[in-house]
């Protein structure tokens, strides 16, 4: 179509163009106010339960405020071990995940043994159990880990297995001509897995990486149990218990691990419009 | 002369289905050469045997001196099998750029990674063959911002600037809306005009008439004629070639 050939809207045309423009603008705008006010109704109402007030003959609940003024502070204090243990481990289990992707992918038998071996070993056991093998079990066999370091290992391991599928999903999405414009050029393997494949598999995989961190900021309570690492949930549970405040202590520990969620989801979400965004 | 290219007693099969069938055929230096044949008739994989895409079941490859025997085994062999795609430039139906990198990047990047090329010289051997393609202006975008035919002729750009002895050409044109076709095809005859060997499976019998020294028509994993275009064209010696020209001649596809 040549633009010389299209009749140019007419004033009227163009205004009608604008207002229906504008009422679409108005419609999304109206949605999102709707949502973030019922969201406020829906907190107020979270915060009035637990506020002790007697209203209409509901009674609510009542939460000891000077121990949570007490606490609040060294429940807060176990927020950079959490964040601690979660990025570690997440660094542990990316390293892992790949290299399972990649010997699911090799046509050594040993290697690709090894690699449904271990996502099988550990999907095939609860991450609990994990946890303590590390900590209570190895022990016995006159291995001692630090708490943290049994922590990272067990978290480490455990989502390594789940998130290799992420990057054999990752590998699967570069298809067959990339590997072949490789070889044409005269790549050997290696170079055509670091400079063509993984480039790109890595691309797609940062997004539910970045959803498997923020899991991980919750899962990391379980090695609390441990008792050896002082994140939010070992601190939320000491003092619970020592003086029978676990509904404060947990509430606590709820707000904080929320609030670290909200955080990181929202990164997250820019750090996947930028990707969308970005022409590679 | 030497050939750039001869293959002899070539046998493919994908499992148990026998595609080639003890094929022979040569390509002499400056040579354009068509492969013309129906769908499903082995001519690509002819074309991808050649650089070893496919590895040939049974069959020697040699390329510009560079001979490939069945018996040949491990290192030796991929020795030689590198050599000769080092001296074979592809170019595939669905060009196949490298998403994540711009267009000059991925020009630079088979002479930079797999010859060891300084980058300065890479990007100056690169700048030239963007130019005789016509894209020098694109070299920093991304490919996905190109259309077809600018992706097809940025990926004849890559392939010419590790400088091989012959070009081959999967189907180069078969991808694209027709209003693309015709600028990749004048790319293609300016690289023939500059004296590249070149080896081009296609259906673009107009093409293959007009810049073909010779077309080898295939049907059935074999070579059923080898002719000079006007030759070939005008009388075809097997009915299955007749029947070809004749389907391209009335339109069909």
């Amino acid at each position: 179509m040549a633009e010389s050939t299209v009749a140019r809207d007419t004033a009227e045309q163009v205004a009608k163009g604008e207002l229906l423009y504008q009422e679409q603008q108005r419609q999304t705008r109206h949605f999102r106010m709707n949502v973030s006010a019922s969201w406020g109704i829906m907190m107020l109402i979270l915060i009035y339960l637990f506020s002790g007030q007697n209203f209409l003959g509901i009674k609510t609940i009542q939460l000891d405020t000077e121990f949570i003024r007490e606490n609040l502070s060294f429940i807060a204090g176990g927020i950079g071990q959490t964040l601690l243990v979660s990025f570690l481990s997440i660094l542990l289990a990316t390293v892992l995940a790949l290299l399972a992707a990649l010997g699911r992918l090799s046509t050594i038998p040993p290697l690709y043994a090894l690699s449904t071996f271990y996502v099988s070993l550990i999907r095939g056991t609860p991450l609990y159990l994990q946890i303590f093998f590390f900590f209570l079990a190895l022990p016995q066999l006159g291995i001692v880990l630090s708490g943290l370091f049994a922590g990272v290992l067990a978290l480490g391991l455990n989502y390594g297995a789940y998130m290799s599928e992420i990057f054999r999903a990752g590998l699967g999405s570069v298809g067959k001509g990339q590997r072949e414009a490789a070889i044409a050029l005269g790549m050997n393997p290696r170079q055509t897995m670091q400079r063509i494949v993984l480039p790109q598999a890595l691309r797609f995989a940062i997004p539910p990486i970045g959803n498997d961190f923020i899991a991980m900021t919750k899962d990391s309570a379980l090695v609390a149990a441990t008792g050896f690492v002082h994140e939010v949930m070992w601190r939320a549970t000491r003092v619970g218990r020592a003086q029978f405040n676990n509904l404060e202590a947990l509430i606590i520990a709820a707000m904080f691990y929320w609030i670290m969620t909200i955080i990181l989801t929202y990164i997250q979400g820019a750090i996947e419009t930028r990707l969308a965004r970005g022409d590679r | 002369m030497p050939l750039i290219v001869k293959v002899s007693d070539l046998d493919k099969y994908f499992g148990r289905l026998h595609v080639l069938k003890k094929v022979s055929m040569d390509v002499a230096p400056r040579e354009v050469v068509c492969i013309i044949g129906r769908s499903g008739s082995g001519k690509s994989t002819l074309l991808r045997c050649i650089n070893f895409l496919e590895e040939p079941s049974f069959g020697t490859i040699e390329v510009d001196g560079i001979k490939v025997e069945i018996g040949h085994k491990g290192k030796a062999r991929r020795e030689l099998v590198h050599e000769v795609r080092l001296k074979t430039g592809m170019v595939f139906q669905e060009f196949n750029l490298f998403p994540h990198m711009s267009v000059l990047e991925n020009v630079i990047e088979g002479p930079v990674t797999v010859k060891g090329m300084p980058k300065e010289q890479a990007v100056e051997l690169a700048e030239q063959n963007l130019d005789s393609v016509g894209l020098l202006f694109k070299k920093d975008e991304f490919p996905n911002r190109l259309s077809g035919g600018q992706k097809q002729r940025v990926a004849i750009a890559r392939a010419l600037t590790m400088e091989p002895k012959v070009m081959l050409f999967d189907e180069p044109t078969s991808a694209l809306d027709p209003e693309l076709i015709g600028e990749v095809l004048n790319v293609m005859k300016k690289v023939a005009k500059d004296g590249m060997t070149m080896l081009v499976v296609t259906h673009e019998m107009g093409f293959a008439r007009e810049v073909a020294d010779r077309v080898l028509v295939m049907a059935d994993g074999e070579i059923i004629e080898d002719a000079k275009p006007d030759n070939l064209f005008s009388k075809p010696n097997d009915p299955r070639t007749k029947a070809l020209i004749d389907r391209y001649r009335t339109g069909g596809s």
